[in-house]
This record gives structure tokens, C-alpha cells and sequence, in this order.
């Protein structure tokens, strides 16, 4: 069985998004006096037109067959799971209707019912 | 001809890779759902289903290890069995492997079947060890399986890089450091082949021990100095402690930046996403500096350990180092420029580093697989029929609106020892390998507003796929269904066009849309500056119908002002306002304008279903439609058409009606007459539209085709590079446009050509001189005499020295000091206040 053809990603717009995703979640642990948000807004959806965007996973829910992420599971109970850090975005190529994912998400993941650490 | 075995596979205690030898060159395939070469060589069972690699590695090692078989290469060829928790028993060393190979097979994208591949071992294999890794082999449906010494596959890969190397009489060692184990060989040709002499090695060495070790010695202390806390390595190892997020957060940093130092001498860990606070709630500096020599300082114990299993080699063969050639690096961890360099300090011999350390071992035996025969005769064991066919009907939404959507499926034949797996086209599900049962279901994750794709298969259990009919799964999400709401027009947002005094359309939904939608933002700009507590304003106004008619013949929807009196300082002229629109399925529609400006956002939700009529406005309108069928009769009266003329004089008569009934209406009426009076004026309107469209394309046509001479002969004459390929690209869509029905089409490109003819004429000096000499005329009118009396003698002194770069500056600050009538002599009177 044949499978899909792997779609070269420049690395250099895997690292802009990863650092625009960054810049975000800064913000808003932060907050943004300047609204900054507008401007990373404006990027995203320029970056949107080249068939390239990323996707937050923060508080999905997290089961085994999901291959767009690579986990680590914070605390004992494994059931349940929602995402609860993200170190970098899923990254997809395509468009709304039809996408593939070009980046793993790096996340830690944690059941819901042990509730947030730190 | 015979055929070549050609596919190798490195199945590595800790991660495994498949590569294929072909015309010369060696492909190693890549994971189809992980973007890398390796697979981790770990096998997970979760209620019903299997998982290998990734999966398997993360989210069960740790947690729930009783149902995870790991290194198990370590006990290949013993009587050990692995009891798995929820496998229902135990799997020996082989099963497990043959787990980790059949997943390899789905790794080769061009779809061969795979029958006979080089299976490499670690030197340490004997005789049992080593039959074992064969049967693996066997069990995951190769015909045929050949082993290969790692450290030989290492050398091979080496000998056909550097093919001019003569290693003829010379002998080397092999040190491979990979991500959890460590090995060393001393390799030497003997009467014309390789052979592995000696090997050390330790099974619980590798480049993750490093990460941790990065941690606890250098990370924890430096964040523990930075704020209060109490025991903090505790509470971060602990599965309870406070900061246990903080431990896997740290480990993978520490990944990055020892593959960072490997390049860098210092390297930066960034936990601001974070915002890490102490026990006492105060917020910890989060920047942590690595430098390349403290990371040095923690490996060290661990690389002089390496160091000295190579001397043992040494000793136990008589060898001193200089007896060896090289040490050939393999593995993550030869990466690491102190690894190496401690080996030569210590060992006083040249390491070798030409290969690639992760894929280096499946290469060489990729090299190796393409000299080695496929067996055809009674050795070669036979594969087992896949012959029988499978009836499966399956049924599932095809459209739905949920997230999630469960694939069901009846089986009909013989069903024993098979298995399905069901994966997403776009990388992001894998249902893992499931024991195939009379009926299935399975739960697919779907993406919103999306057209979901699944490969659906069934395999025996050597992983051969069995022929059912069903491959795919497809699933619309959310727009593509049928029972959502469309749009029964355009929806268009109405500009200011200013070169044609007139309003513009910009279509934001399109007509057969489904909702809810939420359309691209849209940035304006202001047209004219709105003085902060004046009564001026600008116009969000949304419009319902076809978006290449005018803002006056469709509906109009929605009206967002924003008046000088809502704003916190000048908005000035040019200034960006973003706008936000989403219109609900029940259709409500919110309009969010953001002010660049002065940082204000406004936000208003209308019920499209309560049509909005503002008094002033239609009133307003009324009048402009007047004023505007007038001069199209005048102007088809002059044209001597009598037809047009006599029709427009005819909505002249019930636009003047309009206007006295507008006149009559109180700004606050509550009645619907001002929704009557509304539809009246975008009757007249619809019908001016369509008596006067044909003139407006004839005249956009006639601007286009002259506007092109004109552009074509100047960018031909003076054009550069640039303009002449921007010209070529405009003409070439021609087609595309000049048959349209839509003058504002055209009048775009007109635009287009029009900025390539000034971009030519800024450079030209007779243009340049041409307009100084005109601002010259205009000098008794500009605004600071002072001012003009110093740029107009500087300009004239440029153009004797035919400094024509600064004359084309001063002339445009020459412009900026005429009065705005001057630059603009028809003053628009302006709409919607944007553009």
C-alpha cells in the first residue's frame, strides 16, 4: 500500500511559527500593554495565505491514537488526559478544508481529575 | 538476472530504522507519522489495541510499564518472557520484535513488499541471541532474513563514503553511543574481510542519561538559587510533587540545548511560557544560560567511563592505540564535540566522524543488502497465502457536525488471526493494530470545517494486507454538511472609492456559504482623519447581494459608526482598522473594528433577520441616487441616447418622490415606513445600475485599452526588469477580465498599470522637472512660504547638478505644502469614511 508523500517544510518557517506561537503564549502569562496580539494576529493569517498554520492543543483532550502529538504524561492516573503545557504547536500545511501536520505538538499531558500542579 | 535483497533494518535496542539500497544510493524511510528516521523500538498493548514506537514510548513507558515491552533486544535468545499486563500473558523477546519489524514495513512509502531484508546485531549476539533476531524476522513475514554485525554495518557505511580510504591491514574501533546504550567494537579486516575482534559495552548508557544528568546537576540548583523553595529536585521527581510538570519540562529542554552546545558554546533555556513562580508566588527570572563547558563538566564521569572500556578492549588484545587507524563514531551521541574530543585526549587517536552517527548502521547494511542474493530455492521459507478475501460493510456519517464520529463494520469471512488499523491521511490518528472481530468500531477524532480522510486496513499477521474492498474512510465536518445554513447572497462590506467618487463592494461571505462562517479579518484604512470630539464618523456598513453590483442596489444589513466623539485622540488619515466579522448559524452577525490608532476596539452583534434602516442615511442616499440619475441623463441626453435618457428620466421623477418622502420621515419613526421607503430607493437604484452597467464596462474598457498603450510604450522604453515582468504578468490574465461583467475588475488592473506608469515617471528627469516646474506655478498658494521659498531654490539647484533622486524628495514635500484643495480639487464628500 502506497502512503502519502511527506511534504517538505522549510525549516525556517517551522521556526518562525514556533516562535510566533511563543510570543503568544507569553503574552498572555504576561499580558500585552501593547497589543502585540493584533500584529501576531496579522502574521498568522499571512503565514495562513502560504498554506501554513499551527494549532494550540492547551486543554485538548489526549488519547493514545492521536499521532499529531508527542506526550508526556505528568502525575499517575492515565485516563482522562487533556493537555495541560505545550511546548510547541502542531504545525499543519494545506488549508481549513484539508490539512496535514508538518510538526508534532510537544506536550505535557495530565488527567483531569489530579487537577493542576504548580 | 537475480534479485538483490536490497532492504536493511537496524533494529536497535532503542530505536529501529529501515532503509533500501537502489541504483547506487541508499533511501532511508522515513516514520509516515513521526517526521523521523527512527522508531522507537518499544510495543504498548492498551485495552484492545497494539502500538508500536511513539506512542507505545510515550505515553505507557512511564506510566503504565507492565503493559510496555522495551529493550527487549537485551533479552533476545533467553527464555525470558515479558509478562504484559494487558497483552493477556506474557510475549517472548521475539513476538515483540516482530512487532517492531512489521511496523518498519509500513514505513516504505513506494509500496513494495518487502520479502527478504539484512537484519543488523550487536556485536555482544551469540549464537541463540542471534537466532532469535532471525525468527523475529521470519514471524514478520521476511522469506528471508540475513544478521549483520552493527560495528560491520558502521565500517561499511564508512567504506562507501570514503571509497578512496584503503583499509586494507588496518584496524579500528567502532564507538557507538546511541540514546540509551552504549557499545564499543574493534573491527579489523582479516584475509579480505570484516570481522568484529572485541566489544564492550553498557546497556544503561546513552544520551538520555546525559539529559538528566543536565537537570538535576545544572538546571534545578540555578532555578532553586533564583527563588524559595524547599526541596525542589524532590518535588519535581515526585509523581505528586508540586513542580512534576517542571521535571519533564526541563528534561526536554535539556535535549534542545545539548544539541544546541554541540554547535554553540552556550545555549539559552527560555521557560517564559511558563511563568514559573516560587512557593511565595513570586515569579522566577526563567532565562537559564547553559554553557557548553558546565554541560561538559556532568558527562564527563560518564564519557571517561566510554574511555575506559576501550582500553580494556586494548589490553585484553595487546593493542596500544596508535595500533588503530580511527574510532569510527556512531550514534546520537558522537554528536557531541566533548565525546569526541575526550577520546582523542585520552586514547591519543583521530576519531572519525565523515558518517552519519544516527542512520549510519542501516545504511552500511543497505549497502550490504544490495550485494546479497534473494534466495529462491527450499531454503528460503515460504510465505504464507494471503489469498482469502474478506466481506466488509461498513457504515458510518459520511457528513456530520460532532467531533467526533464511530466508524462501525460488519466482517464476513474468516476473520482468525487478523488485524485492522485504521490512520488519518493528515498524520494526526493512528488506531493502532486491533485483533479483527465480526464487528468493529472505533471512535475517529474529527478536525472542524474539515474534509477528514482515514486509510482503512486490514492485515494478517505478518502484516500483508487482505484485499476488502473498503480503504478509506471519509468524513465532512461541519461545513461540507447538508443540513447547515447557507447564504442566500454575498455579504459585502462598502468602501469609499475615491478616484471615482463613488462606493465600492468588498465581498466578505460569499453567496452558498454555510454557517456559522467566520471570514478572513479585513483591514480598512480611514479615508479622512476624524478630529477626537467631533461630531465626523466613519461607517462599518455591511450589505446584503451580489458583490459586483453597488453598495445602493443591495440590502443593507448592519451599520457600525464610530464618531469622533467615541475616540481617545485623532484618527488620523491612513491609519489601519482591522475588521472581525462571524456570522452565527442563526445569523447573527458580529462586526469587532479594531483602531489601529488609538488602541479602541468596537464591537456590535446584529440580528441580520431585524433589518437596520437609518433615517439620515437613506435620506442621504436618496439624494446622491438623485444627483447621480441626473447626470447619467444628462450625459445620455448629450449621447443622443434617447432610450436610456427617457428611462432615467422616469426614475428621476420617483427618486424626487423619495426624497420628499424621506423628508417627511422623522429620524426616530417607528413604523415601517422607512423600511418601505428603504426598498423603493433600492428598486430605482437596481434599475439605474442595470440601464447604466453597459457604460460603466464600455468606459472601464475603454480606460484599460488606453492605459495599456500607454504603460506598454513607457515600460518598453524605459521600463527595468521588474516593471516589464509586472506588466507581462498583468497582460497575461487578460482574458480573465476584459469579458467580465464586473467594470471594477477591470478598473483594478487599471489601477495596477497606473502604478507601474508612476513608478517609471518618478525616475524620468523631464517628468521630474515637469512637476517642480508645476509646483513652481502653485507657489503663491502653499501653506509656509518660508518653507516653499527654500525647497523650490534647493530644487532648482538639483536639477542644474541633476541630483534627481533628491529632487524627486523635495518636490514631494513641495506637494505636501499645497492646500488639500489644491490636491485634491473635487473634494469628495465621503460615504463610509474608509477605504
Amino acid at each position: 500500500m502506497a502512503q502519502r508523500p511527506a511534504i517538505d517544510v522549510q525549516k525556517w518557517a517551522l521556526t518562525l511559527l514556533n516562535n510566533l506561537y511563543e510570543i503568544e503564549r507569553k503574552l498572555s502569562v504576561h499580558g500585552d500593554p501593547g497589543n502585540a496580539g493584533r500584529n501576531i494576529e496579522k502574521i498568522k493569517d499571512a503565514m495562513m495565505g502560504e498554506g501554513l498554520f499551527y494549532e494550540d492543543p492547551l486543554g485538548q483532550p489526549f488519547k493514545e491514537t492521536r499521532t499529531d502529538l508527542e506526550a508526556t504524561i505528568s502525575g499517575n492516573n492515565t485516563d482522562d488526559l487533556v493537555v495541560v503545557e505545550v511546548i510547541k504547536p502542531i504545525i499543519r500545511a494545506g488549508q481549513a478544508q484539508f490539512s496535514r501536520v508538518v510538526q508534532k505538538g510537544i506536550v505535557l499531558v495530565q488527567a483531569k481529575v489530579e487537577g493542576g500542579a504548580e | 538476472m537475480s534479485k538483490m535483497v536490497n532492504f536493511a533494518i537496524d533494529l536497535g535496542t532503542t530505536n529501529s530504522l529501515i532503509a533500501k539500497f537502489e541504483k547506487g544510493q541508499v533511501e532511508v524511510f522515513k516514520n509516515p507519522n513521526g517526521f523521523r528516521e527512527t522508531l522507537p523500538s518499544v510495543v504498548g498493548f492498551r485495552n484492545d489495541r497494539i502500538l508500536v514506537g511513539e506512542p507505545a514510548r510515550n505515553y505507557m513507558i512511564n506510566k503504565d510499564p507492565k503493559s510496555v515491552g522495551s529493550r527487549f533486544k537485551r533479552k533476545m535468545g533467553t527464555t525470558e518472557t515479558i509478562k504484559l499486563h494487558s497483552a493477556g500473558g506474557s510475549k517472548t523477546p521475539v513476538e515483540l520484535s516482530a512487532f517492531v519489524l512489521k511496523e518498519l514495513k509500513n514505513f516504505v512509502h513506494s509500496g513494495e513488499v518487502v520479502d527478504a531484508v539484512v537484519i543488523t546485531i550487536p556485536a555482544s549476539f551469540d549464537t541463540a541471541q542471534s537466532n532469535a533476531t532471525r525468527e523475529a524476522g521470519l514471524a514478520a513475514g521476511f522469506r528471508q532474513v540475513i544478521l549483520l554485525q552493527e560495528p560491520i554495518a558502521a565500517s561499511l557505511a564508512y567504506a562507501n563514503k570514503e571509497k578512496s580510504v584503503d583499509l586494507r591491514n588496518s584496524q579500528w574501533m567502532v564507538y557507538d553511543l546511541g540514546g540509551g546504550t552504549f557499545d564499543v567494537a574493534l573491527v579489523k579486516i582479516t584475509e579480505g574481510e570484516l570481522t568484529v575482534v572485541d566489544h564492550e559495552g553498557d546497556n544503561y548508557l546513552g544520551g538520555t542519561d546525559f539529559d538528566a544528568l543536565v537537570v538535576e546537576r545544572i538546571l534545578v540548583p540555578e532555578i532553586d538559587r533564583r527563588g524559595k523553595f524547599t526541596d525542589l529536585l524532590k518535588q519535581m521527581k515526585s509523581e505528586k510533587g508540586k513542580y512534576n510538570k517542571l521535571w519533564y519540562r526541563l528534561v526536554n529542554a535539556a535535549e534542545t540545548v545539548k544539541i544546541e552546545l554541540s554547535t554553540n558554546t552556550s545555549a539559552e533555556i527560555d521557560l517564559g511560557m511558563l511563568g514559573l513562580q516560587d512557593e511565595d508566588g513570586n515569579q522566577v527570572d526563567s532565562l537559564l544560560t547553559l554553557t557548553r563547558s558546565e554541560f561538559e563538566d556532568v558527562i564527563k564521569d560518564s564519557v571517561d567511563g566510554t574511555v575506559e572500556m576501550m582500553r580494556t578492549i586494548l589490553t585484553r588484545n595487546s593493542l596500544r592505540p596508535d595500533d588503530l587507524a580511527f574510532v569510527l563514531m556512531v550514534g546520537g551521541g558522537s554528536y557531541i564535540p566533548f565525546v569526541r574530543k575526550r577520546i582523542e585526549e585520552l586514547m591519543g587517536i583521530s576519531v572519525n566522524t565523515s558518517i552519519d552517527p544516527t542512520n549510519a548502521i542501516v545504511v552500511g547494511a543497505a549497502y550490504f543488502a544490495g550485494t546479497k542474493e534473494i534466495q529462491t530455492g527450499d531454503d528460503a521459507k515460504k510465505a504464507p497465502t494471503t489469498g482469502r478475501s474478506l466481506k466488509v460493510r461498513a457504515v458510518y456519517n459520511r457528513n456530520t457536525q460532532e467531533t467526533e464520529e464511530t466508524f462501525n463494520a460488519k466482517i464476513e469471512g474468516d476473520i482468525a488471526g487478523l488485524y485492522y488499523r485504521i490512520v488519518s491521511e493528515d498524520g494526526a490518528f493512528d488506531s493502532g493494530l486491533k485483533a479483527l472481530a465480526g464487528r468493529i468500531a472505533e471512535d475517529l477524532p474529527l478536525r472542524e470545517g474539515a474534509f477528514n480522510l482515514f486509510q482503512f486496513r486490514i492485515v494478517d499477521s505478518q502484516n500483508n494486507p487482505i484485499s476488502t474492498g473498503v480503504d478509506s474512510i471519509q468524513i465532512a465536518q461541519g461545513r461540507y454538511s447538508v443540513v447547515g445554513q447557507m447564504l442566500p447572497e454575498d455579504i459585502c462590506l462598502v468602501t469609499d472609492d475615491l478616484a471615482n467618487k463613488d462606493t465600492r463592494l468588498r465581498k466578505i461571505l460569499a453567496k452558498n456559504g454555510v454557517l456559522p462562517a467566520k471570514p478572513p479579518k479585513v483591514t480598512v484604512e480611514v479615508a479622512q482623519t476624524i478630529v477626537k470630539g467631533s461630531d465626523d464618523e466613519i461607517r462599518i456598513i455591511l450589505v446584503e447581494g451580489p458583490s459586483e453590483k453597488h453598495s445602493s442596489t443591495n440590502k443593507p444589513m448592519f451599520i457600525l459608526r464610530i464618531s469622533g466623539k467615541q475616540i481617545n485622540r485623532d484618527l488620523l488619515k491612513g491609519t489601519e482598522i482591522d475588521l472581525d466579522f462571524a456570522m452565527s448559524e442563526s445569523r447573527d452577525l458580529t462586526v469587532s473594528a479594531y483602531l489601529n490608532g488609538t488602541g479602541q476596539e468596537f464591537s456590535q452583534v446584529a440580528q441580520v433577520t431585524n433589518r437596520h434602516v437609518d433615517t439620515p442615511l437613506l435620506t442621504s442616499e436618496v439624494v446622491q441616487l438623485e444627483a447621480r440619475i441626473q447626470s447619467e441623463a444628462d450625459e445620455a441626453t448629450s449621447n443622443a441616447n434617447h432610450d436610456v435618457a427617457e428611462k432615467l428620466g422616469l426614475l428621476l421623477r420617483q427618486v424626487r418622490g423619495l426624497i420628499s418622502e424621506c423628508g417627511a420621515l422623522a429620524s426616530d419613526d417607528v413604523t415601517d415606513d422607512r423600511f418601505k421607503l428603504e426598498d423603493k430607493k433600492r428598486r430605482v437604484a437596481q434599475e439605474v445600475f442595470e440601464l447604466t452597467s453597459s457604460k460603466r464596462l464600455d468606459a472601464a474598457k475603454g480606460a484599460y485599452t488606453e492605459a495599456k498603450q500607454e504603460v506598454s510604450s513607457l515600460v518598453q522604453e524605459n521600463g527595468n526588469d521588474r516593471e516589464k515582468h509586472q506588466l507581462r504578468e498583468l497582460l497575461a490574465l487578460e482574458q480573465t477580465f476584459i469579458n467580465s461583467t464586473n467594470p471594477e475588475r477591470i478598473e483594478t488592473v487599471i489601477r495596477d498599470l497606473e502604478r507601474i506608469r508612476w513608478q517609471i515617471l518618478m525616475r524620468l528627469p523631464d517628468f521630474l522637472i515637469g512637476m517642480f516646474n508645476h509646483l513652481l506655478e502653485r507657489r503663491a498658494t502653499m501653506n509656509d512660504q518660508v518653507q516653499a521659498k527654500q525647497l523650490l531654490e534647493s530644487g532648482k539647484r538639483l536639477i542644474a547638478n541633476e541630483a534627481w533622486d533628491d529632487l524627486r524628495q523635495v518636490s514631494g514635500r513641495l506637494w505636501e505644502l499645497l492646500p488639500d484643495q489644491e490636491r485634491e480639487s473635487d473634494y469628495l464628500r465621503l460615504y463610509t469614511g474608509i477605504v
